[in-house]
């Protein structure tokens, strides 16, 4: 199967790969694995507290060419957001931007879906 | 072993495979639905006796294969080239112990609303620390901890594998049982896991 050029480009060169720290309280984080091809996926985001605004994200993936790209994608999408608009970001967005075929559209729902676990974990973790 | 109630559209003689029959040496028409098991004539079931499936190949690519059809009808050909590509997909599904589970697993649960994505407690994180570990191991090039870990993955791939035949057993006790069946998924789940870690160690190639 061949990869798209946007895909390739992430996952040649991915953006804000690495970790933050997770004992700050500012910092959510989301683990997300797709058993039909056992790929893990860790987001996490840095939020300003005062303006609920996402100004850091980071991830690592161990998966394929298009799980590391939509999560690569999924950490420039969100930065600068704040967290009710990344909240909003669907997975369709991030097929059409890497031009995903049909069999690499769970790599998409992984990344969707570690964005929403990594703001969650970041409300649970300041609810009062 | 014929199949049960499945005989010949042409001479009536009991099949072995749904694919061919090999009284009158005759296609079968290529039937609509067909599983893996019918297209080898084995029975419905995990246990499986790898020398027969083995021998029940051979036998039937030796029949089926286009290479015999060059100069038979259109139709004759057309069926060769369908029937041969469903048998050794057949074949290649059923030999391996894994691949039949999750095949077994698909026709099971038809109609029976698992999830699909059920996995332990707790494994996820296991697994993203281990990926993160071996990616450590394989930059630092240390070649028995690399081995340690592989034989421990190796380990936990078996002790998953050998969880099939018992489940599938106790499924056909009570059929009615979907969490045997949920079980199964959750297993094999974490085999995907396990596969993904296994294949990224260079001694394992």
């Amino acid at each position: 199967m061949a990869y798209s050029e946007k895909v390739i480009d992430h996952y040649s060169d991915p953006r804000n790969v690495g970790s933050l720290d997770k004992s700050d309280e500012n910092v959510g984080t989301g683990l997300v694995g797709a058993p039909e091809c056992g790929d893990v996926m860790k987001l996490q985001i840095q939020v300003d507290p005062e303006t609920e605004e996402i100004v850091d994200a980071k991830f690592k993936t161990f998966g394929c060419g298009s799980a590391i790209a939509s999560s690569s994608l999924a950490t420039e999408w969100v930065k600068g957001k704040s967290i009710d608009d990344a909240m909003s970001i669907q997975n369709t967005e991030i097929v059409e931007e890497l031009s995903l075929p049909p069999v690499k559209i769970h790599c998409s729902v992984l990344a969707e879906d570690a964005i929403k676990a990594a703001i969650s974990d970041y409300k649970k973790r300041n609810k009062d | 072993m014929a199949l049960e109630e499945l005989s010949c559209q042409k001479c009536e003689s009991l099949l072995i495979s749904r694919l061919f029959c090999f009284s009158c040496d005759a296609f079968q028409p290529f039937p609509s639905e067909i599983d893996y098991f019918q297209a080898m004539g084995l029975p419905i079931g995990f246990e499986i006796n790898y020398e027969d499936l083995e021998e029940r190949y051979q036998r039937l690519s030796l029949v089926m294969h286009p290479d015999f059809f060059e100069s038979a009808s259109e139709a004759d050909k057309h069926l060769s080239e369908k029937a041969s590509v469903m048998l050794n997909t057949a074949y290649n599904t059923l030999r391996e112990s894994t691949s039949r589970a999750r095949y077994l697993l698909f026709l099971f649960a038809k109609g029976k609303n698992l999830n699909d994505k059920t996995l332990p407690e707790g494994l996820l994180k296991e697994m993203f620390f281990l990926q993160e570990s071996l990616d450590e191991l394989l930059e630092s090039g240390d070649v028995s901890a690399l081995s340690k870990m592989n034989e421990d993955l190796r380990g936990r791939y078996k002790d998953i594998e050998s969880y099939y035949a018992p489940l599938f057993k106790k499924f056909e006790g009570s059929p009615e049982d979907s969490e045997i069946l949920q079980q199964l998924q959750t297993h094999l789940n974490v085999e995907r896991y396990l596969r993904r870690l296994l294949d990224r160690i260079p001694m394992n190639d």
